[in-house]
């Protein structure tokens, strides 16, 4: 591992060799042909302790970030609820483990007096006055003074006397003995309550085919699943970024109908999103991000839904239809995009383009348009996306056929008011020699006949 | 020998889901009414049915392919909390006019696959779904006939459709249809073109859909279950659509002559529709 070409971090393997840390990346390469170097990503790394500290918030809600390395967690208010402190550090290290991180581990009183005793390798609950001065995470140069006078442990340095030390270190050497030992307050800084859920894996080697990343992305969305439950929150889109060094990153978007916190919905329409993926030649790292989140209202579900009182014959819970169609819907909109899956509604407008609107079908219809259904307005249950012009024969409507005007004319007027041209059409229903029924109309200006509509 | 004696036969009557041709039930009520006696009178169980394809064959929209079943739709929507997914409709499903039918607006989904492939499946999964009460799929292509669709196909994305469908659905899709539309509960309505009739297709019930001039529309029962073919049914609609307005001629129209309006008589066969009947952004004057 490097940073600015220096070594930073090594293996046994690498240490017998000769290859200290510090030494440069051409140093290295001469002692052993066969090193693997990494570079050090250190915003990487922070994302890491970020995301950390988001998982770790199951455990606690006071969870501070303590970088580059470190995170601190509050569990006093834990205990009765994990049923021990064991407990909490048991879960936190399997946790971790899954996760594919190690990490020391230690439990005091006081923040300072924890990181201490993790960064030492000290066990728990270690008397402030046994721990060595090197591991007290202050300045190099007043460990460099203390240990030069003789002072290894933390006892000696409280032995010495207070005025002393604070003239000579500093009197923020002082407060930082004062809250390692618990006489003088420390206050944390932690974390927010916005969730905020980003989690990647790097791949050691290139990832070519897609269908090998349904593994590293089941194991995402577990993990996804997880941060939703405990926070009982649901999700209404999240997204998935494929990345490789030399290709610009692919970015997948999952929207979702409805809030969902499902998580063998998210593992069928991220299958369905990584079917179509067919551009990206390689990939070594994938990311889930989710931002918006919504707390999850707690539906009281039929008691008889999912279970064998659910009715066989046909008639199941309204409950279990709506879940159907949303599932439905989400897969539609997975595989076909938004665009190509959507509802219908009214639209408070008297030109015949305009009387509907597409909706999402996520959206919550606008009850409140007053229900302008006349009985005696005749309307074609299909309109054409764009008025067909149609030929004329002796000043008559013409379409491989002869028309057969039989209702009309009713007079639509519009477009004076925003702007377009003024438009005057003469709305007729007609027969087609063919026996269909279509909806024409006539411009006024024009007096050109076109086809607007059929009455299927 | 009849079957009730033979106990083999009546074994296997009971057991495999046999029916017999002469005894189409028409006490028993299972579909759906479609709003029409006279249909009601020659559908088995009474009604459109609950689940299983039904093919309706035609070659000209306009006839009356879809108020024939906005009765059942209509009724369908407001009872049951399922969808109604209209798939590739070759228009604008016009709201309006749905409302004025009585089918609630808010059960319905559009769905418009770019492809025949994506169509294929997104009718599969609907039918699957047990969230769906009815699936309209629109494939009214006529098998092998390739008039349109080179012409088509060049012209802007969206017209893959043709593509996957170019020869109609096989035999093997419909059956999986048929699947799905059982395994779902959902009633399976598939426009297809009028020589579609042709071939043999595994749907339950399979109908063809004719012109008529006052106000009806003539069908033809070619497939049913536990019945054989009917002669034309005339489906009255008695909406008043397809009747010249009283006063009409009396109107003044001053672009129009007069004797425009009265109705000259068919000049040409009645085979050729007005337009390509595929999705009308491949509209163009001729």
């Amino acid at each position: 591992m490097t940073t600015r070409n220096r070594v930073c971090h090594i293996n046994a393997a690498a240490e017998a060799f000769g290859i200290r840390v510090g030494s440069s990346v051409d140093t290295a390469s001469t002692l052993v042909e066969q090193i693997v170097v990494c570079n050090r990503d250190e915003a990487k790394e922070q994302r890491m302790l970020r995301h950390l500290a988001q998982w770790a918030y199951q455990f606690t809600s006071h969870v501070s970030l303590k970088p580059p390395l470190g995170l601190l967690l509050e569990a006093g208010a834990s205990l009765k609820l994990f049923g021990g402190i064991q407990n909490i550090t048991g879960r936190l290290q399997g946790g971790l483990a899954g996760l594919g991180f190690t990490a020391a581990m230690s439990v005091h009183h006081t923040p300072l007096a924890a990181m201490t005793c993790a960064r030492a390798g000290l066990p728990h609950m270690t008397p402030p006055e046994k721990m060595p001065v090197s591991a007290l995470g202050v300045e190099a140069r007043i460990i460099e003074a203390l240990q030069k006078t003789g002072v290894r442990s933390v006892a000696e340095v409280l032995a010495l006397p207070p005025a002393g030390l604070s003239r000579r270190f500093g009197a923020d050497f002082m407060d930082h003995l004062q809250r390692l030992t618990g006489n003088a307050a420390d206050p944390q800084r932690y974390i927010g309550e916005k969730p905020v859920f980003v989690s990647e894996i790097n791949f050691l080697s290139d990832i070519t085919d897609t269908s090998a990343l349904i593994f590293p992305v089941h194991r995402l969305l577990q993990e996804f699943h997880e941060f939703l439950m405990t926070r009982q929150l649901r999700i209404s889109a999240f997204e998935f970024r494929l990345a490789h060094r030399h290709h610009p990153p692919r970015e997948i978007t999952v929207t979702l109908a409805e809030p969902e916190n499902d998580l063998s919905l998210f593992r069928l329409l991220i299958q369905l999103q990584l079917d179509k993926v067919r551009d990206v030649p390689e990939v070594d790292s994938v990311r889930l991000s989710a931002h918006r989140f919504v707390s999850s209202e707690s539906v009281s579900g039929d008691l008889f839904h999912g279970t064998r009182f659910q009715q066989s014959d046909g008639r199941s819970g309204a409950l279990a239809d709506r879940e159907n169609g949303l599932r439905l819907i989400n897969m539609l909109h997975t595989r076909l995009g938004a665009q190509a899956c959507f509802g219908l509604a009214l639209a408070n407008d008297h030109r015949p383009e305009k009387a509907w609107t597409q909706v999402p079908v996520h959206q919550r219809r606008d009850r409140s348009l007053p229900d302008m259904s006349d009985e005696s307005i005749k309307r074609p249950a299909f309109l054409l996306h764009k008025p067909y012009r149609l030929q004329t024969r002796d000043n008559r409507p013409w379409g491989n056929g002869a028309l057969t005007l039989l209702a009309g004319p009713e007079r639509i007027d519009f477009g004076w008011w925003d702007g377009d041209a003024h438009v005057s059409r003469d709305y007729f229903i007609a027969r087609h020699s063919n026996g269909a029924l279509y909806w024409l109309y006539q411009e006024q200006q024009s007096h050109d006949w076109y086809l607007h509509g059929i009455f299927s | 020998m009849s079957p009730q004696q033979n106990p083999n036969l009546q074994k296997l009557m009971q057991n495999s889901g046999l029916w017999r041709a002469s005894s189409i039930d028409r006490e028993l009520q299972s579909g759906i009414s479609s709003g029409f006696d006279v249909l009601d009178r020659e559908l088995p169980g009474a009604g459109w049915p609950a689940d299983g394809v039904t093919e309706l064959l035609y070659d000209t929209p306009g006839i009356g392919e879809f108020r024939l079943l906005a009765p059942a739709l209509a009724r369908l929507s407001r009872s049951q909390s399922r969808r109604i997914v209209l798939i590739s409709p070759p228009y604008i499903p016009y709201p309006p006019a749905l409302h004025a039918l009585g089918i609630d607006l808010d059960a319905l989904l559009v769905v418009r696959p770019g492809n025949g492939r994506d169509m294929l499946w997104a009718m599969e999964q609907a039918l699957g779904s047990k969230g769906c009460s009815v699936v309209l799929a629109w494939a009214n292509r006529t098998p092998g006939r390739k008039r349109s669709t080179g012409q088509a196909q060049q012209k802007g994305p969206g017209n893959g459709l043709e593509k996957g469908l170019e020869n109609g659905l096989s035999d093997k899709q419909i059956r999986r249809l048929q699947v799905a539309s059982k395994e779902g509960r959902s009633w399976h309505i598939l426009f297809r073109p009028a020589a579609a009739a042709r071939v043999h297709s595994p749907a339950e019930l399979r109908i063809h859909l004719g012109p008529d001039t006052g106000g009806a529309i003539n069908l033809k029962i070619l497939k049913r279950r536990g019945g054989w073919e009917t002669d034309v049914i005339r489906v009255n609609f008695n909406d008043g659509l397809n009747q010249p307005t009283p006063d009409f001629t009396k109107l003044f129209i001053p672009s129009l002559k007069r004797n425009h309006v009265i109705s000259n008589q068919a000049r040409r066969p009645l085979d050729r529709p007005v337009f390509p009947a595929t999705a009308d952004r491949n509209l163009h004057p001729e």
